[in-house]
């Protein structure tokens, strides 16, 4: 029989340590702060707003409820952004000293991020329920909500592996995937919608993000049951992020600390 | 008490690429696939071969760069080793130049919460040990204060009673021993004979000679990765 205590103990100590770093991230980020988490919701807003200021009239009127189906875009997009540009300079940078004194699971530092990251999304949402009661759109879809959630949170923490351990052995992968995200951000249906756009659409079908904002604003937008092509595809991105992750990591973890 | 091998370094060898190609970008590696600098291997250590067992107090005395810090960090799982196996009996706490992960801007009490936790240890057993953490530190008066306003000793203190406060079996210590003031260096050294005692064991990297007379049982003397010698604390010339 296979003896599952080990791998459940080491996964439990990666979610304790990983929840404990991201509180302290967390306190650490708001130290100081009297605005506190206005500071979360400042960017967001602003980009929502420039936007709906800028794109509202041309492409919101063949959108509907554009406000709210802009503002989705925006807060999954920047909950993916944060995590992923954060990781990528997680091991080189911030936890140098710490990764080559004590022997800890590395793991914790790259889901510390996801974690932390989410409660910012959370602040996020709040919001955004706000703009769903103000027009008067149901707020039960946002309950079917985290289960998008719970697949976008894997397929972040995947890409958020491959990227932090890659970072050691090619130390420009912080700069090439902040460039990187900016092109995905122009390539994804944020602010404007596919539709009829063939070339875009065929280009979006190896996006992981098109997946998760199409069934995250069926399901909490426009209340009704994502394609089941859409949920395949989501559940196909999240597994293969999440298994490439894990697998990269593991390879590459066992030197992060002599290749810094 | 029947004596365990608490750790067991068999052949360890572990070496290290160097030159300035070594952290290069994605794009610089694809250009340098034709014309790939020739790599340069320094062997830290070299078929390095010992064990420690339970109440021993372990030496390791060398000069700098000559492979103890190496060795510590092999033994506490940070580096792998190419050749060779560490095997450790029990839990291994390392105190590796007083890095223990603490943040400068968080108070005591919440740089201990971290700390234990990069250790191992659950949000239970640290409430309970927390008291015990405080008092062998001395420094109760700065519980709540954040120690970017602590001065380095006082910093040594906090690191040295969160490590021994971590239920080490192993406790590995580099250049980090007898810090503070008189009664601190009293306490601490009663604490790692303390952890021998009940049946643990402690390695000490350390260059000062009265250290590891004064508390080892047994000294390794290493010398550009090889340990020349491998006895009694008197018989090694420091």
């Amino acid at each position: 029989m296979i003896n599952l205590k080990k791998p459940l103990k080491k996964i439990k100590n990666i979610l304790g340590l990983g929840f404990v770093l991201a509180k302290t991230e967390f306190k650490l980020r708001n130290e100081g702060s009297y605005l506190g988490i206005f500071w979360y919701l400042l960017n967001p807003i602003l980009t929502f707003g420039l936007l709906l200021l800028v794109f509202g009239d041309r492409l919101g009127n063949n959108i509907r409820e554009y406000p709210l189906y802009l503002l989705m875009g925006v807060i999954m997009f920047n909950f993916f952004q944060s995590s992923t540009i954060e990781s990528t300079r997680t091991i080189i940078k911030d936890n140098v000293g710490v990764i080559k004194s004590i022997n800890f699971p590395r793991e914790s530092l790259i889901l510390s991020i996801v974690i932390k990251n989410f409660f910012s999304h959370f602040f996020e949402m709040v919001l955004f329920a706000i703009l769903l009661a103000y027009f008067h759109i149901s707020l039960v879809g946002i309950l079917y909500y985290f289960f998008i959630l719970f697949f976008f949170c894997l397929f972040i923490f995947g890409v958020s592996l491959t990227l932090s351990s890659s970072t050691v052995y090619l130390v420009d992968i912080e700069n090439i995937w902040s460039f990187a995200v900016r092109l995905l951000w122009l390539g994804t249906p944020i602010f404007y919608a596919i539709a009829g756009q063939t070339k875009l659409l065929y280009l979006n079908l190896f996006n992981p993000m098109y997946y998760f904002l199409t069934a995250a604003r069926d399901i909490v937008i426009y209340a009704k049951e994502p394609d089941f092509f859409i949920v395949s595809g989501m559940i196909f991105f999240t597994a293969l992020s999440f298994v490439f992750g894990v697998f990269i990591f593991n390879i590459l973890k066992t030197r992060f600390a002599e290749r810094m | 008490m029947d004596k365990i091998k608490r750790i067991v370094v068999a052949g360890v060898s572990k070496k290290f690429i160097t030159g300035h190609k070594n952290n290069l970008g994605v794009l610089a590696r694809l250009l340098l696939l034709s014309n790939r600098e020739p790599k340069s291997l320094v062997y830290v250590l070299k078929d390095v071969s010992f064990d420690v067992f339970s109440g021993e107090i372990l030496g390791v005395v060398g000069d700098n760069g000559s492979g103890k810090s190496t060795l510590l960090r092999t033994i506490a799982g940070v580096y792998s080793p190419d050749e060779g196996r560490v095997v450790v009996e029990g839990k291994v706490i390392a105190l590796i130049n007083l890095v223990i992960g603490l943040k400068d801007r968080l108070s005591m009490k919440e740089n201990i919460f971290l700390c234990c936790s990069l250790f191992g240890l659950s949000q239970n057993e640290i409430k309970e040990k927390l008291h015990n953490i405080v008092d062998f530190s001395g420094l109760q008066n700065f519980f709540n204060t954040k120690i970017y306003q602590f001065s380095e000793g006082m910093k040594q203190r906090l690191a040295f009673s969160i490590a021994i406060h971590c239920n080490p079996d192993i406790l590995l210590l580099d250049e980090v021993f007898e810090v503070g003031d008189e009664d601190f260096k009293k306490k601490s050294g009663k604490s790692i004979v303390d952890i021998a005692d009940r049946g643990g064991c402690v390695v000490i990297v350390s260059h000062e000679t009265e250290i590891i007379k004064k508390y080892c049982n047994r000294v390794l003397q290493i010398d550009r990765g090889i340990i020349t010698m491998n006895s009694r604390p008197g018989r090694i010339k420091l």
